[in-house]
């Protein structure tokens, strides 16, 4: 069956494709990428700058060793929400609340840091894990509220996730203004800086090599959970039809809260990776939306846990490169995020082509 | 009657990735005939009359209506040359009524519209083949027959000549099917030509003047419906003979193993469903239940499982009182179900054959152990199941909406019946295990429900086709407005007897 549109140059068909290769989608997706750096280079012409330039600053993120380590270092927070939102997504639970659920994994981070610090909680040495740990449950019960709601009362996820994500903000911004300033700041809102020993530089001196293995480990342990598990399997059959998951036994509510709450708490140790691995410290504003940004690396990746890795070491590197481009060419910062959405919307319509198929009848009469 | 040809389809080709459906198909259609166009599910049928209706462009072959040549891009094309196709599922719009329906899409000129003649026609339209619908009242108020008899109207009051039915009675009852075909008739008698696709040779031997065969994409034979039997019509449509009657098991019915006490539950629109249902089914036996759809069958077999809440009243299954237990906990007691519609509520389309074989088993012993699936046992197993249930599919790999309908039954029934968890099940659940499946799969599912039977399972067995439950069940029981209403022996049981208690006790549980 199709779909037609009257133009004045004949009928316009649409029609779904039966099947395709995976080299036609390959081809496809490359396509639309490069589309996109087309369109993308027609409109710094238009500003008047170089595009050749733009581009090489672009693509020199991925290859010289200083940007590359900023870019996968800007990657952690993006790949490790997005893998939370990969669990939610197969479960067909449109979690938009991964910024919210960053910014609690933040919280609960500097929480441990400052016990340690002003009331002297915990060896240094136990500061990670707990770290870990607390960001994680903090994120997750973020994501859980939503999860809850959705599980016993069937209220809609996309609302709650994303007002949550506010009311996380606001509780950072009252934080770093009221208790958890830094008494020492100037009055900056800022907390203390973490001491080393609270820091992803384990390695090297630089977070990205510990920020790295904890996303491909996130990325292992996402795979192992979907593939080899029974919940990760009861969350693929709750995604795609609940009726079905009640009618196999399966306690769709129960399985609504734990992919949530695993959702969330994902997200949450991205936000441990924010603050110890980037910045150090927490202050407002912390995340420039890698929340958001885990949306499109999710669904560009189509949910695979590795090619989430990858894809958001591509985003990290776009955003390194706004920095680049900001002080190289003086391109405005948000010229990065407007690069981010035209190839978000071109490989849209890359996967709608692969879909389906457009056939123009000319000269039909009606 | 006239030999005018109205419709000549010649060499007609339709292809699909990896299968023709049409493979030059012949077929033409009579000024004043009913033309059963016959064949299992697969055959190529629907797809045919899709091309006739526009729905698809076949790939080769030229189309006649009339005698002229023509290319159908649409349906708007199909209308205009006064070709009509009523589908299996209705496409009116519920909320309205019955008046708004006929007249929707029509193209008459001016803004305001004459209600009161449309009305007037149309009463007398509906008069004419013995209906009696009100134009006034609104659609989701009719019956299925009624509805269906709507969606007849739409198209003879478009002055359509060509009209197409795409397996009409699957909805209706024995009396509402006598209605159509006398409809049908006098439609016929009137000039039009009457395409009825259908796979029950009973409806072709009753009503059609000439039958065309469909097997596998092609055409197999056309007749004069006089000249053939029913058996030989079998015959062709799946290239070897089939036999009518099931030899029979013995009921050797055992202790009582489900016990239903005056069960009361609410429809999803939270509507009484049931209303005081009281059975008894025993192990070795099949319990039929017959009734109109949409009679409280669905939520009878839902209340059982464990899927929907009883209001009041015990389900109690081999001395356990197990009244709105889990699902999970009747499928840890052997509780078995084959739910209607398997293609929506009983499969995963886009999960691979293998997770649904084990949609349910993939939590016990030895398929997974602690939280760990054992992926392994199951690609053995299930590669086992699919040849043991004959499923036909190029690997387990393959994702379940790949399958045809027949598959997908088989699938089913291989999820429920191979005794994945806990050995075979004691107490099967099956609801319209056989609706839309072609003779050989419903043959198939026969036996299969006998042998569980043998094997002293208790089987609950829901169906609307009289014939079906007569061959099957050692008792029937006849479900309407949400009660049950009698239960016959199959001694005393038969078509008429049936269709009668289904409908005659319609107005008063109302």
């Amino acid at each position: 069956m199709s779909l037609r549109i009257k133009t004045r140059f004949g009928i316009l068909r649409i029609e779904r494709r039966l099947s395709y290769t995976r080299m036609f989608s390959a081809a496809m997706s490359i396509l639309s990428i490069a589309l996109a750096f087309a369109v993308v280079g027609i409109i710094l012409v238009i500003m008047g700058l170089d595009p050749i330039r733009a581009f090489s600053l672009i693509f020199g993120v991925y290859v010289k060793p200083p940007l590359l380590l900023e870019s996968i270092k800007q990657s952690i927070p993006i790949c490790l929400s997005a893998l939370g939102l990969g669990i939610a997504f197969k479960m067909n639970f449109w979690n938009i609340g991964a910024e919210g659920q960053l910014y609690m994994g933040m919280i609960a981070s500097t929480g441990i840091v400052l016990l340690h610090e002003y009331y002297g909680f915990f060896q240094g040495w136990m500061l990670l894990p707990l770290m870990l740990a607390s960001s994680f449950i903090l994120g997750g019960a973020w994501c859980l509220i939503t999860g809850f709601l959705k599980a016993k009362l069937s209220v809609n996820e996309i609302l709650p996730t994303l007002m949550l994500n506010y009311v996380a903000i606001l509780v950072v911004d009252f934080l770093v203004h009221g208790p958890w300033r830094d008494p020492k700041g100037y009055g900056f809102p800022l907390s203390i800086e973490f001491p080393s020993y609270a820091k992803l530089t384990l390695i090297y001196g630089s977070s990205a090599y510990t920020g790295l293995l904890l996303s491909i480990a996130a990325a292992a342990a996402v795979f192992v959970l979907m593939e080899y598990t029974r919940p990760g399997f009861e969350i693929k059959v709750v995604g795609q039809s609940v009726n079905v998951a009640r009618y196999a036994g399966i306690s769709v509510s129960g399985v609504i809260m734990l992919g949530s709450f695993l959702s969330g708490g994902l997200a949450g140790v991205g936000g441990l990776s924010i603050v110890s691995g980037i910045i150090g410290r927490l202050r407002p504003g912390a995340s420039p939306g890698y929340g958001y940004t885990a949306i499109i690396v999710a669904s560009l990746a189509g949910l695979n846990p590795w090619l989430i890795v990858v894809t958001s070491i591509f985003f990290g590197g776009l955003l390194t490169a706004g920095g680049a481009l900001q002080m190289n060419m003086g391109i405005p910062g948000s010229a990065t995020q407007m690069i981010e959405a035209i190839i978000f919307l071109l490989i849209l319509v890359g996967e709608f082509l692969k879909r389906y198929r457009l056939i123009l009848e000319r000269g039909v009469r009606d | 009657m006239g030999l005018e040809k109205l419709v000549e389809l010649r060499g007609i080709v339709k292809r699909f990735p990896g299968v023709i459906a049409n493979d030059h198909v012949d077929f033409e259609l009579r000024c004043g005939e009913v033309h059963a166009l016959l064949g299992e599910n697969g055959a190529g049928k629907t797809t045919l009359m899709n091309i006739l209706y526009g729905l698809y462009q076949p790939d080769e072959g030229e189309i006649y209506i009339k005698g002229n040549r023509v290319r159908l891009r649409s349906p708007s094309d199909a209308i205009k040359l006064g070709i009509g196709m009523v589908h299996q599922n209705f496409k009116l719009v519920e909320s309205h009524t019955v008046l708004e329906n006929v007249i929707l899409g029509l193209k008459e000129p001016g803004i305001r519209i004459d209600f009161e003649k449309h009305a007037r026609k149309i009463g007398l339209l509906a008069e004419r083949y013995g209906w009696r619908i009100d134009p006034e009242v609104k659609v989701w108020q009719l019956s299925a027959g009624e509805k269906q008899q709507v969606e007849l109207l739409k198209i003879l009051y478009r002055g359509a000549d060509i009209l197409i039915l795409d397996e009409p009675t699957s909805v209706l009852t024995p009396q509402e099917t006598k209605t159509l075909f006398e409809a049908l008739r006098k439609m016929a008698a009137e000039g039009r030509g009457i395409i009825f696709i259908t796979h029950k040779l009973g409806e072709v031997m009753e009503v059609s003047d000439r039958v065309t065969v469909m097997r596998r994409g092609r055409v197999v034979v056309t007749k004069k419906t006089s000249e053939v039997t029913k058996s030989e019509l079998a015959n062709y449509m799946i290239g070897r003979p089939v036999i009518f009657s099931l030899e029979k098991v013995e009921a050797k019915p055992g202790k009582v193993l489900m016990r239903l006490i005056d069960l009361e539950a609410l429809s999803d629109k939270g509507a009484p469903a049931l209303n005081k249902v009281s059975l008894e089914v025993r192990s070795g036996e099949i319990l039929g239940i017959a009734g109109i759809s949409g009679n409280g069958q669905v939520e009878l077999a839902e209340v059982i499982v464990g899927l929907r809440k009883a209001l009041r009243g015990k389900v109690i299954i081999d001395g356990l009182d197990v009244t709105n237990r889990s699902s999970k906990e009747l499928i840890e007691l052997g509780v078995a179900y084959i739910p209607p519609e398997s293609v929506r509520w009983g499969v995963l389309p886009e999960l691979r054959i293998v997770d649904n074989l084990f949609l349910k088993a993939y939590r016990y012993p030895p398929y997974s152990s602690n939280l760990i699936l054992n992926w392994r046992r199951m690609f053995e197993k299930a590669r086992k199941l699919i040849e043991e249930f004959d499923v036909i599919t190029p690997s387990i790999f393959s994702k379940a909406r790949s399958l045809s309908g027949g598959n997908i039954q088989r699938l089913v029934l291989a999820r429920e019946l191979s005794g994945l968890i806990g050995g075979a099940p004691r107490l099967i659940i099956a609801a319209y295990p056989t609706k839309g499946l072609d003779i050989g799969a419903a043959e198939f599912v026969h036996k299969l429900l006998l042998k569980h039977k043998s094997m002293g399972s208790g089987i609950l067995f829901i169906s609307e086709d009289l014939e079906e439950l007569l061959m099957l069940s050692d008792r029937i029981a006849v479900m309407s407005g949400g009660r049950i209403v009698g239960i016959l022996s199959r001694e005393e049981a038969s078509v008429e007897k049936l269709g009668l208690m289904m409908s005659e006790a319609l107005p008063q549980a109302w």
